[in-house]
Parts: structure tokens; sequence; C-alpha cells
């Protein structure tokens, strides 16, 4: 038998070749090319007087200078589209005011980092010396930093754009309002949530090629999007769609950034090579990647509640202003997400989410792994413990008691989700994962070791929070499958990889639904030369999206076989089975060469009726060797050659996956020191196709999510300078920052698709900085409310507490009782 | 640029003369990062790794003395007995892979106000070696640090050596940062006690222009320590140190100190997190002292 | 300038090295070795680490004038033709690489630390990694290979 290996933790495919340093990604390729630097903003915000470049002109290796003027130039002389902004890619009507860049800034600068000229050499050294001697004029407007300037809107981003709002927008179901005014109890919460990046190992990069006698282009970017990429790219440059190919290397992590598309570089590389006619390559650097890419989460929170006398939440209003920085290429997609994912597993009475999506002169914001989860949960797990705390209970009691029930799934929150679809949730068990998650911490007699280290001097806390996911989300992938001659499997699908292994996983699939060793089959994606059709890779989607069309594409291909074979065997298809590359007859014991079974190598020769032989396989199946009717046609009127298929995957809508984190926490008394003590995760993603990638995947996310608690952020000073932008000062964490992350699943199977699987790519980050808060909350006895959180920022907080501005906590792990409020409860002025 | 690779001391001194903006370079860890970012373009890197009199340590007098060349990696392996609390400040650089490279000369020529190395050199009394064609001159560390980035060192001069005598009494050091490793210090802080000559010795670092010494501090400890009879052999043992010495410690160490607010954390913060280092590694210094801490130098 | 060393085994010469440019540049650029990887160019990631005389440094601050005449080991010159060193073997076997950019680093860090300390405890390992930045997996399946190679090497 054919040992399953849907569930199977086996290794990955891709990594004999990423130990040995035969990884080629981005910057690997194109040796010889010539390179590009950018001459970037240093303003936040600017208008360009003048630019000179006459001192740059002698400069040995220049090869080209490129700034607005030559992008409306090529425009005008022939049918390129570089001198319009780049486009809109996720347009909502409630998007009122929206605005995107010029790839080169035209008149304008919006944030420090913004390319204003582009300089192609022979070497990078050369583009950069260049790019030293090219003199911008600027002149310097007041620039709109951080989310308080920008409500203010004493100056403006763009002056069109009146109070820097983009987008307000209002999603209800009920009459939230007076739910909280009738409701016995009623809380307020002031949050807030600080930047941070994405900031893959791997920075952007664009390579192109234009053959200028195949009329052909090809641009290799380290991108989450090939597809898209290609078809901007098409539109942008002009060039028939059909002599574009686009293609993701080996791309060193994404997290988020990467699916932006088109990047400015994304169009201008390219561009420059058709013009050139010679290869051209950039390579984004660290800086450039702090400040010229997309950074994430920043966002002020309101939250007004309404509960009963057991906590359960009758009426939640929930404000967000949320800073998207400079432009708006990606939308509404983080406020929409922060809005619906904010109820997580619970089912609040009546609801309002509303937000303000607001411009600033910073680098724009675009999902970053999480996408505004992180931001929303924070937000309703630090109202869950502040209404435990207010009602004296058990912070799990009080989530207990608003969880969505399993008997009530599919659970509809009448809201609409960022995909335009209903949120309805399709399958979970929350009460069963928080049973797991008190188990594997230990929740229930932490009081008593609080206790203990209390007396010993030691300042302990326990945290959780708890989160429900949208993953999956539509309108489509696709996969290719084939059966080679050979016998070995090649499989396309048209999203990108950025070291998730979904090469792996999708093989896993496949061997499976096909009955093939998973060594036969090879997995390739983000290649539009071998699948044309993809939407890309975001929102923890390939394993639901192209898993379940791989597994769709396999059972058409696995059909075919079976009639080609029955009628090669002379038996009935039902009663073929394919095990390890060998269709048979079931029941009867393998016996090769004998008329009961058939390799699918053989299978494969036989669908595909030739002319010429070129191989002993292929002589198999020429006219002269095939027997068969000489009335019928070769191949049949609904029949195609080849052992091969190709299906789409299109869900209705998300499916949810879920999961609960928590965290103990140890505070130095004296320098405020954040000590991570233990880390435990409970999760559910439905069916799991590969355990061990699964793990990574949550491990990875716990680790971003330690790093935006603890320790990363972005600076910005008042003139829109980023302060921290290296990994000097952004910290992100090491092996010796990381906790061991102990895990426990639950597998509540999607109803939604064929494999019953749900995403998780994201899972792991979005709890964190709502557990680590709750966490050191605990340990310390007052509410944190504003994440991430440094010693520094500890230190200032215990001296607020001391002077009586913070009120404490009614009651901690490991303390008898307390007094006071979380915080106080707000007589509604209205 | 040019790229100068002298293999004895003395072309070292004549192509630092006859190229007095070239920047020297050993183990690369703060030129290359300059060099990289474009910030940084001299006329001529000036390699000192192959000099093989600053590669090693040996003693000179009474002085254990280092060549500027000497990697971290080194001092942790080799030095940590003899200079203890140089030791401990050298295993928080960096990464093992800065260790291996990065020396105590570059350290000291960067000049920068959170350099590790800068507070333990400053309580032991170290002496910098400074030689150029025109001679060596020694200077007393005190004297080495000028301003943020800006050292005693002249531009036809490099830095030899540094002289550290002998520890007769318990070291320390102590850092604060954001994150475990591979972090620049909010602030630092050295300590070298020698009870017996009844003197103290109290550094801060990353909390002010320069590393500093922190004086009124010292006077405090010092005079606390013989007025109370602590520091007499016949006191050993058994005696120890009155909380409110060792808290007044810190409130004088916190005060000495001139911190800005910036990415790593606020003045008020480094001033607080100081006097708790300050307590902290006295605590522990005197528990060594004692014989008893597991914390013994 | 001219620049002589052994890489990998082979001596190697390249001209016109530009005199502030990185031994890492020298590798990826001039000598067709794109193993290791570029990703912050200060030495915060230790993405670039190779052996520069059997001592795990960061290519990118080693200006490559002071590789003159040295011997640098990076990542491809680990595996013994088609045999994987077993540090290499341990991270396919643990799940260690996710996107694969920061393993060539991590393989020469952790090849090091079982050289130098063959029974790491898990904070020796903690430390000793603790110049690699890994911002996929959380380092834990990382510490699993590196636990994985040393129990390996243990039974050889």
């Amino acid at each position: 038998m054919t040992t399953r290996m849907i569930g199977e933790p086996i290794p990955r495919r891709e990594d004999p070749r990423l130990v040995t340093g035969q990884g080629r990604y981005l910057d690997d390729l194109g040796a010889g090319a010539l390179q590009v630097a950018f001459v970037r903003s240093p303003h936040a915000h600017a208008r360009i007087v003048d630019i000179d470049v006459t001192d740059a002109l002698d400069v040995d290796g220049l090869v080209a200078i490129y700034t607005y003027e030559d992008l409306a130039a090529a425009d005008e002389a022939g049918s390129s589209h570089l001198s319009e902004p780049l486009p809109l890619l996720i347009p909502h009507p409630d998007l009122t005011h929206p605005r995107t860049a010029y790839p080169l800034a035209r008149d304008e600068v919006n944030h420090v980092g913004e390319p204003v000229v582009m300089v192609v050499a022979t070497d990078r050294y050369v583009a950069e010396d260049v790019c030293d001697r090219i003199r911008v004029n600027y002149e310097v407007l007041p620039a709109v930093v951080g989310l308080d300037a920008a409500i203010e809107a004493t100056h403006l981003v763009h002056p069109d754009i009146p109070g820097n709002i983009g987008a307000h927008m209002v999603q209800e179901r009920g009459d939230a309002r007076a739910a909280i005014a009738a409701a016995p109890h009623r809380l307020e919460l002031d949050l807030e949530i600080e930047r941070s990046a994405s900031m893959p190992m791997e920075g952007r990069g664009v390579y192109a090629r234009w053959d200028a006698d195949d009329r052909t282009l090809r641009v290799y970017t380290s991108t989450q999007a090939a597809t898209s990429v290609r078809a901007a790219i098409a539109a942008k440059l002009a060039v028939p769609i059909d002599r574009v190919e686009v293609i993701a290397p080996d791309v060193g992590g994404g997290f988020g950034v990467k699916v932006v598309h088109p990047w400015p570089e994304e169009v201008l590389i390219p561009w420059a090579a058709m013009r050139l006619g010679r290869e051209v390559k950039w390579t984004e650097d660290r800086r450039e990647h702090f400040i010229s890419s997309a950074h994430e989460r920043g966002q002020k929170q309101k939250v007004r509640v309404g509960f009963d006398d057991d906590g359960r939440l009758l009426g939640m209003e929930f404000q967000v202003w949320h800073d998207h920085g400079a432009y708006t290429p990606y939308g509404l997609i983080v406020p929409i997400i922060t809005t619906t994912q904010v109820l997580g597993p619970y089912k609040p009475g009546a609801y309002r989410g509303e937000f303000w999506s607001l411009y600033t002169n910073t680098v724009i914001v675009t999902p970053y792994r999480g996408a505004g989860r992180p931001q929303g949960c924070f937000a309703m797990e630090r109202t869950m413990d502040a209404i435990a705390d207010y009602l004296g209970l058990d912070r799990t009691v009080v989530r207990e008691r608003n969880f969505i029930q399993p008997e009530e799934m599919p659970y509809d929150h009448g809201l609409v989700f960022q995909d335009g679809r209903g949120l309805v949730y399709d399958s979970g068990n929350y009460p069963a994962l928080l049973d797991k998650l008190k188990a594997l911490v230990g929740w229930d007699s932490f009081a008593e070791y609080a206790e203990q280290a209390r007396a010993e001097g030691r300042r302990v806390g326990i945290g959780l929070a708890c989160y429900v996911e949208g993953t999956g989300v539509g309108p489509y992938e696709g996969a290719h499958v084939r059966v080679e001659t050979t016998g070995e499997v090649v499989v396309a699908t048209g999203l990108t990889t950025q070291g998730q292994g979904h090469q792996t996983m999708l093989a896993q699939i496949v061997a499976d639904e096909l009955g093939v060793p998973v060594e036969r089959v090879t997995v390739t994606t983000g290649d539009t030369r071998r699948f044309k059709y993809a939407v890309g890779t975001f929102a923890s989607r390939t394993a639901v999206m192209s898993g379940n069309a791989a597994a769709l594409a396999a059972r058409k291909v696995r059909a075919k076989a079976l009639r080609i074979a029955s009628e090669a065997l002379e038996v009935d298809p039902s009663d073929l089975e394919i095990v390890d590359g060998v269709v048979r007859v079931r029941g009867v014991p393998s016996s090769p060469g004998a008329k009961t079974e058939i390799p699918l190598s053989t299978v494969a020769v036989l669908s595909n009726p030739l002319r010429y032989a070129f191989d002993a396989e292929a002589a198999r199946a020429t006219q002269f060797a095939v027997g068969g009717s000489s009335e019928e046609p070769p191949v049949a009127e609904d029949d195609e050659p080849g052992l091969e298929a190709v299906d789409y995957y299109s869900p209705p809508r998300s499916t949810f996956a879920a999961g609960m984190h928590a965290a103990i926490v140890e505070t130095d008394p004296e320098t405020a020191e954040i000590k991570v003590l233990r880390y435990c995760v409970v999760h559910d993603c439905g069916n799991l196709i590969n355990p061990r990638i699964v793990e990574g995947q949550i491990h990875g996310g716990v680790a971003q999510g330690v790093g935006g608690a603890l320790y990363e952020r972005m600076v910005y000073d008042s003139a829109g300078q980023l302060l921290n932008a290296s990994f000097m000062d952004f910290l992100m964490p090491y092996a010796s920052e990381v906790p061991t992350v102990e895990t426990d699943h639950l597998q509540t199977p999607s109803p939604l698709n064929p494999l019953g699987v749900k995403g998780a790519g994201e899972a792991g980050v979005i709890p964190a900085a709502a557990v680590f808060a709750s966490a050191i909350s605990d340990a310390e006895g007052f509410a944190i409310t504003r994440m991430p959180i440094s010693p520094s920022e500890l230190f200032e907080l215990r001296e607020r507490f001391a002077a009586g501005e913070i009120p404490p906590l009614r009651s901690r792990s490991g303390h008898i009782s307390g007094e006071g409020r979380f915080v106080r409860a707000k007589e509604d002025s209205r | 640029m040019e790229f100068l690779a002298p293999t004895t001391w003395q072309d070292a001194l004549a192509a630092k003369a006859e190229y007095p903006d070239a920047v020297p370079v050993a183990g690369g860890t703060d030129v290359m990062v300059g060099i990289n970012s474009g910030r940084l373009r001299p006329s001529a890197l000036l390699d000192l790794g192959r000099v093989t009199d600053l590669t090693d340590w040996g003693l000179d007098g009474g002085y254990l003395r280092l060549g500027a060349a000497v990697p971290y990696r080194r001092i942790i392996e080799e030095l940590k007995d003899k200079a203890p609390g140089l030791g401990m400040a050298a295993r928080t650089v960096g990464s093992p892979q800065i260790r291996n490279r990065g020396t105590i000369g570059g350290n000291l020529g960067t000049g920068s106000p959170a350099g590790d190395c800068h507070p333990p050199l400053l309580v032991c009394d170290a002496v910098i070696e400074l030689a150029s064609v025109r001679g060596v001159r020694r200077i007393p560390v005190t004297e080495f640090f000028l301003g943020p980035k800006r050292t005693a060192v002249a531009p036809d001069e490099l830095i030899a050596a540094v002289l550290v005598p002998p520890a007769d009494g318990p070291q320390q050091f102590a850092k604060v940062g954001t994150r475990n490793a591979m972090v620049i210090a909010v602030c630092s802080f050295a300590l070298a006690l020698t009870p017996e000559r009844g003197w103290v010795r109290a550094a801060i670092g990353s909390a002010g222009p320069v590393p500093t010494r922190a004086y009124t501090a010292e006077q405090f400890l010092t005079e606390a320590l013989q007025q109370d009879g602590f520091a007499s052999r016949s006191g050993r043992g058994d005696v120890a140190l009155p909380e409110s010495v060792v808290r007044r410690f810190g409130e004088l160490v916190a005060a000495a100190a001139s911190p800005i607010d910036d990415v790593r954390g606020t003045a008020a913060y480094r001033r607080h997190a100081l006097s708790v280092l300050a307590q902290r590694t006295l605590r522990w210094a005197w528990e060594s002292y004692r014989g008893r801490g597991d914390r013994c130098t | 300038m001219h620049l002589n060393c052994v890489v990998n085994g082979e001596p190697r010469q390249v001209d016109n090295v530009w005199p502030g440019e990185s031994l890492l540049y020298t590798l990826r650029e001039r000598m067709g070795l794109p193993g290791s990887k570029n990703a912050c160019e200060q030495g915060e990631c230790g993405s670039c680490t190779v052996y520069l005389d059997e001592v795990p440094v960061c290519a990118c601050l080693v200006p490559a004038g002071q590789a003159q005449g040295r011997r640098v080991r990076t990542v491809e010159g680990l595996a013994e033709a088609t045999q994987l060193d077993p540090v290499q073997r341990a991270f396919l076997e643990a799940g260690a690489v996710q996107c694969g950019f920061c393993t060539p680093g991590l393989i020469i860090t952790v090849h090091d630390l079982l050289r130098r300390n063959p029974r790491p405890t898990d904070e020796d390992i903690r430390e000793a990694l603790a110049g690699n930045l890994c911002r996929c997996t959380g380092y834990e399946k990382i510490l699993d290979a590196v636990r994985l190679a040393a129990a390996e090497s243990e039974v050889r």
C-alpha cells in the first residue's frame, strides 16, 4: 500500500537545495545585469523644485538616469502608462479619497524613501555613487506624522483630501449603542498598537530581460503575486500579456509586504530593460526596505461595551483610527479585517464597527502577517480581561460565556468580510480549544505558583487570548497536474511561495489523490509560464485554495488514468486502484507485467497517440503500434491527448480557523525587563496536511508576535524620519528571545472544501500582543493598553501607577484581593 | 580608495603618517557598516589585521598589555580571570560572529558612548597606548573619550595597546538592553572593588555623551566602607552592607549620568536602571569579596 | 586590486576588487558563490556567516582585502561531494528550513558550535545562535536540528 501522505510530517522537498546554498533568490540571478539604485526622498513631505544631474553625468559606468519627465515622455512617444499613478488594487465604495503614488515622484513626495530618480549603471556601487551626485531641490512642507497629527489635520498630506481621511466605514448589526446604554454594566477602553513590519530576511528585488527579437519580456521578482504582477506590467508597459513572463524565484520570506504590486520598481526595472535592450536588476537594501516598502499595525482604538452580571456582551462599539501611510494601493483590507475579526470566537448581542483610515506622511501600510487581526484581537481580548476584572471573574470564565457554541455553526455575524462575502463561520469548537489551553498551560494552578513566586520577590503573570481567523479567501486558485511518460508527476499552481513548504504540502495532496509516491511529484509555484490564472499568496490561503485545486485536478487525472487503464486491462474502472504509481485490479496481488496491472507511466504513453517515436516508451504509442478501431479518431471527440488536467477551487466564502494562546511572563521588579517563561498554543486549522509544516508556521508566527509585542516598532520623529531603520535598532528576536512554544491541536474540518482544511499561516502572530498585555497586566496589577511595550515603557507605567494615575486591577493571580477597576466606567454622555 | 596592508607596526605607523585620513580597520565590525551603507568613503583603509604586535596580549611591567587588535573572543576565553570586568563586558558585545572579529582597539577607536568595553576599562584605571611615527604616548582612559565618537587619537596616531592593571578585587559589569542578545546597551555599568585599600571605581556607559566615572558615588562608597570598618580585613566574611549604603550608592550613580531620551529608552529609565545596576553589581561584588557569592570573579 | 585566497579548498584569484568591498560581495558577485546571503550589511543578521581561517565571521563585515592569503569556507563547501554534512542533514530532518534565506549562515554557525561544543545545552545553543536572525521558523526547529546533529555525531 502507498502510505497515506496527507497528515504525515514528511521532510520538505525544497530543502536539499536550500541547505547547500543552491537556493536561487532574486539577487542570486542575473550576474552581469545592469544595476539600479534610486534617489529617494529624504523628506517626509516636500515639493520637488528641481532635479540637477549635471555632476553625475561623467561617472564611469553610468548608463541612464530617469526621472518622472522621462516616464511622461515615454508615455507620449509610445503607449505605456508610467506617468499615471500606480493602480488602486482593491477599490471600495467607502474609500472615498484613494491616492496612489507615481512610479517616480511627480511634483511632490509624501514620505521619506519615495523614489524620485532611477539610476542604471554597470554595478550597484557605481549606481549609488551617481545617486550621491544628483541634487534634488525640495521645498519642504509640513509633515503629518502619527495618528494624532492625522486626526487633528492641522496639516494635510494631500491638500485635496480634507481631514486626511481616506475612508470612513461603519458596519453594524443591531443597535449597539442602544444595547450598551441599556446594559447593566459598561466599560470604555482606549487602546493603541504601534507600527511594525513584515521584515522578511530577503527584501524586494526585480530582474528583467527583454528579448527584442522574440519581443518577450521576462521578469523575475520577489513577489507573492506573480500572475497579477504580470497583468500589471503588461498594462503599464503596453506589452501584450502573452509576451510577458513573470517568475517568483526562491523567495526569502514575504509575510505580506510582497503581496503589494506592482511596486514602482516592478514596472520601472522592466521598462528600463526594454528601453536599454539590456538585462537590468534592482535589489533592495535593508534601509530601502525600511523606508520604501510597507509597514502595518498602527492603530488607535476605542471600545465601548455593555454587559450583564455574568459578563455576557450585550453590545459593543468599536472605533478604529487606522494609519495607512501616504498612499492607499491596497485599499481598506487591513481596517476591514480589524473591525470584523475583532469579534473572534464571541457573539456580542449587537455590534457597531467603525473606522477612519487616515493619511500620514509615512511609508504605506499594507497587510503584514495577521493583517489587521492582531489589532482586533488585542481590542477584544483587552475588553474580555477588563470585563473579568470589573466583575471579579476568572478571565477564562468571561470568555467561555461569550463563546459561539459548536452547535451554532455555521454562525452568521451579519457583517461583510474583507472578501466582500458574509462573515459566516463555517465550523469550530471554541470551548474545546479553551479546555485544551487551560490544561496545557495549567491555568487553574497558576495562582498557587504566582503566590509562591511573589513570596520570593518575583513578579509573574499569566495571560491568554483567543482569536478566529478567516483564511483561504477567494476568489479562486487553480492547479495543473500532469503524469509524464516517465511516471513523474508535475504539478503547477499560480500562486507563489515564500518558504511555507507549499511544494511539499501540494505534493502530499497530489500523491494521495493519484496514488503515487510523493518523491515522484514535483510542484512549481509562482511561474506564469506554467500557470497563468491565479490570485496570490496571502490570507493563509494556499492549502485551502491551491491545495483543493490540486486535489480536484489530481482527481480528474486519476479518473482519466483509470479509464485508459480499464480499456487496456479490459476491466471496469471501478475495479481499479492506483498504488505506488501502478494502476491495478483491486484485491489482486501485484505482479509486474501481468494483465492485471499497468504503470501510470504506460497510461501516460497511451493517453497521447503519436506519429513519431523518440524513445522506447513513445514507440508504444505510435500509429502502427497501437491497435483499436481504425474507424474511431485516435483522440475521441470529448477527449484530449495527455494524462493531465487543470481544475480550480473557488469557495463561496472564507473558512475560519481558530486558536488560543497563553503566556506566563516574569517582569523584573527593578529594571522592568520582561521575560517569557512559557508560551502555549492550541490551534485548529481543520485537517492537517503536514503537521510539521503547520507547527513551523505556528512557531514562526509566535516569534513575530513576540517581536511585535516586546521588541519591534517603527519610531518616527515629528519630521517623519524613521529613526530606527536598521536591524541594529529595529529589534527582531533572536533565538535568545523566542520562548519554546508548547502546542496542541484540535482538528475541526471545514465543511466548505473537499480536503476539510483551513489556513494556518498567520495564526501564530495574531493573539501575541493581546496575550502579553494580559500576562504583563496580571504581573503588574494594572492594565496594559498600548503595545508593544519595552522595559523603558513599563518603568514609566509603573511610575504613573505609583502616582495614582493608573487604576489598579481588582484581581491578580496570586493576590488575594484588590480594589479598583481595569478602567473606570464612564457615564455615557450622549 | 586604497587598501593598505602593512605587516609590521613600523609600516603601519608610516602608512598612517602618510595617509592621516586612512581609516584603520581590524575586525571591520564598525568600519564596514559605515562603508556598506555609503556613509563612510575614506581615501584608504588601513588593515591592521596582519600586524602581529597588535593581536597578542602579555605582561608589560605591572600591566596586562592587550594589543589593540585582540578580539573580544580571546578576551572572554583567555583573560576573564585577569581582567574580569572586561571579560564580562566582552561577553555582552554583539553576536558570536562579532566577538570573533571585533577588537578592543576598535571599540575604543569608534568611541561610541555605548561601547561595552569602556566602563570596565574606566574602573580598572586602564591606560591607552597611542603611537605614531612621532613616538609613543600613554594616556589614562579617563582622558581618552572627548565626545560622542570623538577620541584623543591624533590623525597620525594608531591605538597600539590597552594596559590594564591586574585585578586586585572583585569586578562587575552589567548592562540593560531591550533584547537579550546582540543589543546596544540602553545603559551599562562597571564596578571595581578593592576594599583592602578602601577604594571603589564605578563607571557608566550609554548614558551620556561619553562613558564616565561616577566620582561622587565612588567617594561616598569609599568613605562608607572606611568609616564603618567594612574595609578592614578583620571584618571580612561576616559583614553585610547596609541597604541604606547600597541604595545611596545607586542614587549617586544615577545622578552622575547625563542620559537622553532616544529609541532605546527614556532618560528617566536610564537613570533608574543605572541605579538598579549599581546596586546589583555592588551586592554581587560585595558577596564575592566576602567569598560567598556564586558570582565570584 | 587583486585578491588571492583559498575558497572551499580551491585557490582563487580575482581582479579589480574595490578596496572597500566586502568579502560577501566578492564571493557573491565575483566568485559565483551566491550561497551566502546579504540581508543587512551590518553584521546583525548572520545570513552571510562564513568561515575565515576556520573562524565564523560575517562576510559582509570583512573587507575583501583581509581575505588575502586566507582560507574561506562557505555553505557551498560544507558537503563532501554528494554527502551532506551532518548539520545539513539535521536541518532537513528537523524541518529547520522555511524560506531558506538565513539557512546558509545558520548552518555555518551551527557547524562551528558543534565543533567547539559537541554537546551543547539549550542555553549554549540559544547563545551561539544569537547572531543569526530567522524571520520564519521561530528557531524552535532550528534548535531541534542542533540537538539532532549533536546526538547523531555522538552516535558516530
